[in-house]
């Protein structure tokens, strides 16, 4: 096991940046998401550590031993760097049951036969894969190739772990058992794993820290609850959570020493929380809100947006309504205890820790930024 | 409904017009190659031999036997080599890349279009030069080399189905290159190792120039020259021409009967002959 | 900041073994294809003429005789010839075999199986079974005719000038159909099934259906067909070689391989057999350089 550090990586192909200038401190143990739409470079990231692909630029050191440094073309081979990685497909050799395909590493590494038979049993048993063993791939279903995957991984005890959107082809009950699972996996082995995705539940869910990247671009990196409660930029704060926070363009207005933002359509007050934002030079924001951090009132509350409710969504045990206010849609999350109807006009009150500011021009969150 | 089923009857009336014609030159020579001298003039070629004998092919074989026995030896080896190289070069432009790769490759297939009268001259001296013009090892050397660009298109044109996740993953499994094509590449590769072996052994079997120009006296002659020579031979003597046609085609004939769709398959990727 | 490239190191020490192998590919390769081509040229450059190899560079004398000779132009004449009605005529009858097979034949494996026969046969055997074909005295057409009573028909065949380069490319018809076929029901066969269902649901039927919608979808097998077709129209040779040697009436059958090869191998004219060679290695590629370009250009 190992803590994992990069610095400075750029990878390009051709043209295109699939990942520019990225920094990153894994630390030994931690379970440390890769998370961006797709495109991003999340799998070219993981590529560069597991030395599947050499960056442009960069260096990739694990604890103390640094295995690529673009400036010195000094690539250490993946087969030397004791990493594992599972595939999105998996990467199950067709051609070999599952136990060869699980003794696989340790033959390469031509470990002795017994070792190699009880380590595999050892680690079927771990996964609960044991009676598959003689199968062939072609007779496992989805949830079990990710089983096998994740056996031919771990058998070796490597140094890091490395996950490429490894549920991403289960359906969506199995994946939330197979999160759980991993998360659990991982508790008990103490590892450190890198795991990529491109679904924020997921990565919400099970990581120990989120690296959030965007068109190569590192863009936050924090534990998902200050990832979610403190996005740094609106993009971050637009792809974490679903619904996805609200958006409002507006201006911000000093009156008689207290701060307003003028949306155009109605003037919201801010408390004082936002002192520090009357400094600021550029008075073009975005107010973000989520959904949930809404509440409805069917009178009119001082300080509270008026709106038509449009659209009503079941969700489960929450109704997402869908409000109209002048040319927006505001989208709030409340218990469907309260009889609404499709036209109603009613005033939204926003929680008011939870509102963002955000800059329109640099999109960066003024609040959490450091002056 | 009638005149559908009118059309369907045109239809199979058609088919079965073509494979008469297509079958006819080869229906001719079988019969020919069973006939008696007097049969040779009391029939015509299209009627089946009134005293059928084997005297054609008894004769004939004993001028074809070491030429085929040549052929054989020859084809198989080559189909082996080029097969062999052609794997591991479609391996390397599929999996290995490396600057230039496509280039390589480019430069590999144009092997396949060359007219081979534009090497010939080269090609007899360096024989020559290298002691191994009118041996077997030559016409080895010889196929193996012009075999290697088909070879090479059709394994790459299979390898490149392979994900490459596969390799990625065999490498962070701590697997290199070679234990790759060993214990992963090569296992898969059963399919385009038929098709490629059936599709050269045919190539190769049925080659005429190269045995033409690089063999003389009788050691290294292939089938094919052999037959050529009977023309001269056995002049109007047509069951004897027609039963050492026979002789030589009989190994392709058996090849294409039992593993024709491989064949099938190698033309459809290599698309190519002559 | 500094761009820098990657070198990527080709020869490593796991990679040897592989490396090694390629490697000898290519050399080889490298050495009977282009050393070998160049090699051709600097012969045809020569003055090269009898057992001996002379490397005498005349420059391009060799060339100008070429356009003096008469041979030469008969065999450049009769390669077009194959270009312009070998290779349609073959197009035409495989897309029509094709188009007769997909028609949801009952045992449509047997059909293709034996179509496509005479491409899998040497051409020494298909020149063999040809030349008994046309024997003018006994052989199998003029005795077929004579059976169904039509003597007017009969011929020479290929012992008649005026007749027998048709006769080369009747044969080589029949011999290279069933591989067009292959090719055509190929492209036919990789139509996406929906295209031709909705192509019908608009009222597409029978000739319409082929016409509109398959036809201009199997571009690309066409296209790999005929510069297959024309490569070999260039190229041929072990069939005319047996048929008629390049007869008869001296040349009337000759086609620039055969000339290449009386010259320099019957005659010991290397140095201008070699010219030959260079020009057809010329043709051919005027024809294959554009093709792989499109075809693999995108890769
Ligand atoms: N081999 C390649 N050649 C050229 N461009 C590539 C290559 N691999 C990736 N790219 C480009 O680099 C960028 C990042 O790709 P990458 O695969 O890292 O994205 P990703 O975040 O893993 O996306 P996804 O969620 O879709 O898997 C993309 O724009 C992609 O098109
Ligand atoms: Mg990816």
């Amino acid at each position: 096991m190992t803590s994992v550090k990069i610095k400075n990586l750029t990878k390009r192909y051709g043209k295109t940046i699939a990942v520019e200038n990225v920094n990153l401190e894994i630390k030994d143990g931690e379970l440390f998401i890769l998370l961006g739409p797709s495109g991003c470079g999340k799998t070219t990231t993981l590529l560069c550590i597991a030395g599947l692909i050499n960056p442009d630029e960069g260096e990739v050191w694990f604890g103390d031993d640094m295995i690529t440094c673009a400036e010195h073309n000094k690539f250490e081979r993946p087969q030397e760097r004791n990493v594992a990685m599972v595939f999105q497909d998996y990467a199950i050799y067709p051609h070999m049951t599952v136990f060869k395909n699980i003794a696989f590493p340790l033959e390469v590494r031509k470990k002795h036969k017994h070792e190699i038979e009880t380590r595999v049993k050892e680690v079927a048993e771990r996964l609960g894969i044991s009676e598959l063993l003689e199968r062939k791939p072609k007779q496992l279903s989805g949830g079990q190739r990710q089983r096998v995957a994740l056996a031919r991984a771990i058998v070796r005890e490597p140094k890091v772990f490395l996950m490429d959107e490894p549920l991403s082809n289960l359906d969506a009950k199995l994946r939330v058992y197979a999160r759980a699972e991993l998360k659990r996996l991982h508790k008990r082995l103490g590892v450190t794993i890198v795991y990529v995705t491109h679904d924020q539940l997921e990565a919400m869910s099970i990581g120990d820290r989120i690296a959030i990247l965007n068109n190569g671009f590192l863009e936050q990196i924090d534990t998902p609850e200050n990832i979610y409660n403190s996005p740094k930029n609106i993009f971050v704060a637009g792809f974490i959570g679903s619904p996805p926070m609200n958006m409002l363009d507006g201006t911000l207005i000093e009156k008689d020493g207290k701060l307003f933002v003028d949306l155009g359509f109605s003037t919201y007050e801010l408390s004082n929380r936002f002192d520090k934002l009357k400094k600021i030079k550029s008075t073009e924001v975005i107010l973000g809100i989520r959904p949930e951090d809404i509440s409805i009132s069917k009178e009119n509350i001082k300080n509270s947006i008026k709106a038509k409710v449009d659209i009503i969504e079941l969700m489960g045990r929450e109704l997402s309504i869908h409000h109209r206010v002048n040319e927006n849609t505001i989208i709030a999350i409340t218990k469907p205890t309260e009889d609404l109807e499709i036209g109603d006009e009613l005033y939204l009150v926003f929680v008011n820790e939870k509102i963002h500011v955000f800059d329109k021009n640099t999109e960066e969150n003024l609040i959490t930024k450091n002056s | 409904m009638r005149f559908l089923r009118f059309k369907r009857v045109i239809l199979y009336i058609l088919l079965i017009f073509f494979v008469i014609v297509t079958l006819l030159p080869l229906w001719a020579g079988i019969m020919t190659a069973f006939k008696t001298e007097a049969d040779l003039i009391y029939t015509t070629p299209l009627e089946p031999p009134s005293s059928p004998t084997t005297e054609p092919l008894e004769k004939t074989f004993i001028i074809m036997q070491r030429p085929l026995q040549n052929s054989l030896i020859f084809t198989s080896v080559a189909t082996i080599l080029s097969c062999f190289l052609g794997s591991i070069a479609g391996y390397t432009l599929t999996k290995i890349k490396f600057k230039g790769s496509n280039t390589v490759f480019l430069g590999l297939i144009i092997g396949i279009f060359i007219p081979y009268q534009a090497v010939l001259v080269p090609l007899v001296m360096t024989m020559v030069s290298w002691g191994l013009y009118n041996t077997v090892w030559g016409l080895i050397l010889t196929h193996t080399v012009y075999g290697i660009p088909i070879c090479t298109l059709l394994f790459r044109s299979f390898y490149v189905g392979i994900p490459d996740s596969l390799i990625n993953a065999a490498k962070t499994d701590g697997a290199g290159t070679w234990i790759i094509y060993r214990r992963i590449i090569l296992p898969l590769s059963l399919m385009p190792f038929v098709v490629a072996s059936v599709f050269q052994f045919t190539n190769i079997w049925n080659d005429f120039l190269f045995g033409l120009v690089l063999s003389r006296g009788t050691e290294a002659m292939p089938a094919s020259v052999a037959l050529a020579n009977l023309k001269g031979g056995f002049v109007a003597m047509w069951n004897l021409q027609m039963a050492g046609t026979l002789w030589y085609t009989l190994p392709a004939l058996i090849v294409y009967l039992i593993l024709g769709k491989y064949l099938i398959k190698g033309f459809m990727t290599g698309a190519v002959k002559g | 900041m500094k761009r820098k490239r990657i070198s990527r190191k080709i020869f490593t020490k796991d990679r040897i073994i592989i490396q090694f192998i390629f490697l000898i590919s290519v050399l080889l390769v490298g050495y009977f294809v282009y050393i070998g081509i160049g090699w051709n040229v600097v012969v045809s450059l020569s003055d090269w003429e009898g057992l001996v190899p002379s490397y005498n560079i005349v420059g391009f004398d060799q060339y100008i005789k070429l356009l003096g000779d008469p041979i030469f132009f008969t065999s450049l004449m009769n390669n077009i010839l194959l270009m312009l009605i070998f290779v349609p005529c073959t197009l035409f009858l495989g897309l029509f075999l094709a188009i007769l097979l997909d028609q949801k034949v009952r045992k449509e494996s047997v059909f293709r199986t034996i179509y496509l026969l005479p491409f899998t046969l040497s051409f020494v055997v298909t020149g063999f079974l040809w030349r008994w074909m046309y024997n003018p005295s006994m052989g199998v057409i003029n005795t077929l005719l004579e059976t169904i009573g039509l003597e007017l028909l009969k011929s020479g065949w290929i012992t008649d000038p005026n007749m027998a380069m048709f006769c080369v490319i009747i044969s080589l018809i029949w011999q290279f159909a069933g591989y067009a076929m292959l090719i055509f029901l190929a492209g036919i066969r990789s139509i996406p099934e929906s295209h031709i269902m909705a192509a019908e649901v608009d009222g597409a039927s029978g000739f319409q259906l082929y016409k509109r919608v398959i036809i201009p979808q199997i571009k690309a097998s066409t296209f790999t067909a005929f510069v297959i077709l024309m490569v070999f129209a260039l190229k041929a040779f072990d069939f005319i070689y047996i048929l008629t040697g390049g007869g008869p009436a001296g040349w009337a059958t000759e086609i620039l391989p055969l000339t290449m090869y009386k010259e320099t191998f019957a005659m010991t004219h290397f140095a201008y057999g070699s010219t030959i060679a260079t020009v057809l290695f010329l043709l051919v590629m005027a024809i294959v350089i554009p093709y792989l370009y499109s075809t693999y250009r995108r890769k």
